[in-house]
């Protein structure tokens, strides 16, 4: 056994050696061949090139909308976060949270567990039960993969045809330990996702129910009043689309459709609660009214 | 001379009218149901109201919005409302009757006037598009995250306690906990 592992760790060395004289046409076909592999719907992310993507895509968007300049706002914002999200299925996900500072009403899960909130729904609600009502949505989008499924499920794009191209240029300059340069390949990818509008496609409607669902049950897993999400859908039923086209009211089932799919849905949780919190004190010192 | 200021005054109002409607987000009863005197089930009932009833809405929390119904105010369920907001709420003038509004003196008095969209232009598809990529802004972003042991103090401040709780059959499947 102890010399199979000598074995083992030779061939490895061997390897490694060989990579340093760097072979950039084997390399190429790699990159290419991943990103073929990637696009094919069947393809397990792992979750490596899932946090990635993620940070590609996030990374564009606060090209767009950059973050609010108010660290404590920032924090307070990921300690929720990572609170809801140590109490959903993915608690493991390196999770991030962050307020953009624009005035459009909505949320957006990045693969991975990135999530970005906006100002002008931050600035909207009336609690931390509500905030957590929002994030725990996004969360259960991460959670079901739900974001990666619609990007996979685009065969129209052009984005995967652009990406072997990438990791190429990208392997060629690193020649690390990461030899396709999956990192920052998928930051090229999420990039790319961005650019052709791929990612702002709004998801299928039974996702987002079922998002709302599983969102619910981990705001209150955590001990969050279960009816924060119901609160925050209250609220957007009665303000206006800004027709940016990246609003919640343009991207989302309408707020009374989603109401009337958690009527029946609440008892069940309700049940299970102990003692619901709102917070609204603290929400109240952090996010002035 | 002196009546022109208060016919100014009535035109004024009067132009001021429609935003004042607005000013407070009207709903309506989706079925017949009960106004309660406080947010829960079991709370004295101040009113019955029938399907179709308007009501001004006063605030919100939990499960049940403070309304006021035929000049009485109480809680009802919020899944027994059905908003009117989306269709009433004004992006090209509220802002400029609003500040009238305030310069006669009528302040906006609840939470959910302030509610209403501003119509101030915010994040378009375009702009995401054409963004470049801010490198800086992802590593200020995952600056601010925090770990397990921050985020277990920070619940605890505020009497957070976990609980388990199944994903209900009909919902979200699959997600193992």
């Amino acid at each position: 056994m102890r010399m199979r592992a000598w074995l083992v760790a030779g061939a490895f060395g061997l390897a490694a050696a060989n990579a340093s004289a760097i072979d950039f046409g084997s390399i190429i076909n790699k990159a290419i061949d991943t990103g073929r592999q990637l696009n094919e719907a069947n393809h397990e992310f792992t979750q490596e090139e899932e946090v990635a993507l993620g940070e590609g895509l996030a990374a564009g968007f606060l090209g767009a909308a950059p973050l609010r300049k108010d660290a404590e706002l920032q924090r307070y914002v990921n300690r929720v976060g990572k609170w809801l999200a140590m109490h959903s299925g993915r608690p493991e996900l390196p999770w991030t949270f962050g307020v953009v500072d624009t005035e459009t009403v909505n949320a957006f899960a990045m693969p991975g567990g990135t999530v970005l909130i906006t100002y002008g729904l931050v600035k909207r609600l009336g609690s931390e039960a509500e905030l957590a009502g929002a994030l725990a949505h996004e969360i259960a989008h991460v959670v079901k993969k739900h974001q990666l499924q619609a990007i996979q499920s685009d065969k129209s794009s052009q984005a995967w045809a652009n990406l072997g191209k990438g990791i190429a240029g990208e392997a060629i300059a690193r020649r690390g330990s990461d030899p396709v340069g999956l990192k920052t390949w998928g930051a090229n990818a999420g990039v790319e996702l961005l650019k052709n509008g791929v990612f702002l496609r709004p998801l299928d409607r039974s996702m987002e129910y079922e998002a709302d669902k599983l969102g619910v049950v981990i705001a209150a897993r955590s001990g969050y009043d279960p009816y924060g999400l119901v609160g925050v859908l209250e609220m957007l039923a009665q303000v206006k689309s800004d027709g940016s086209g990246l609003s919640v009211l343009d991207t989302h089932p309408a707020p009374a459709d989603r109401l009337a799919d958690l009527e029946p849905f609440m008892p069940q949780v309700e049940r299970d609660v102990k003692q619901p919190q709102q917070v609204e004190a603290r929400f109240r010192k952090v996010v002035a009214p | 001379m002196r009546g022109m200021p208060k016919r100014l005054l009535a035109l004024l109002l009067l132009a001021a009218l429609p935003w004042l409607a607005r000013a407070d987000e009207q709903a309506f009863t989706n079925r017949a149901t009960e106004l309660k005197e406080r947010g829960a089930a079991d709370a004295a009932t101040v009113a019955k109201l029938p399907e179709n009833a308007p009501v001004k809405v006063l605030a919100r929390g939990g499960g049940w919005t403070k309304v006021e119904a035929g000049g009485k105010s109480g809680w009802v369920r919020v899944f027994h409302l059905r908003f009117a907001g989306s269709v009433e709420a004004s992006n090209s003038s509220g802002g400029g009757l609003a500040s009238l509004g305030s310069a006669l003196g009528f302040g906006q008095k609840n939470e959910q006037a302030r509610l209403v969209t501003t119509g101030i232009r915010g994040l378009s598809s375009e702009d995401v598009k054409n963004a470049n990529p801010d490198a800086a802004q992802l590593a200020r972003m995952q600056s601010y995250r925090a770990d397990r042991a921050a985020a277990e103090r920070f619940a605890k401040e505020a009497r957070l306690v976990a609980v388990r709780i199944e994903v209900p059959q009909d919902g979200a499947k699959g997600d193992a906990k």
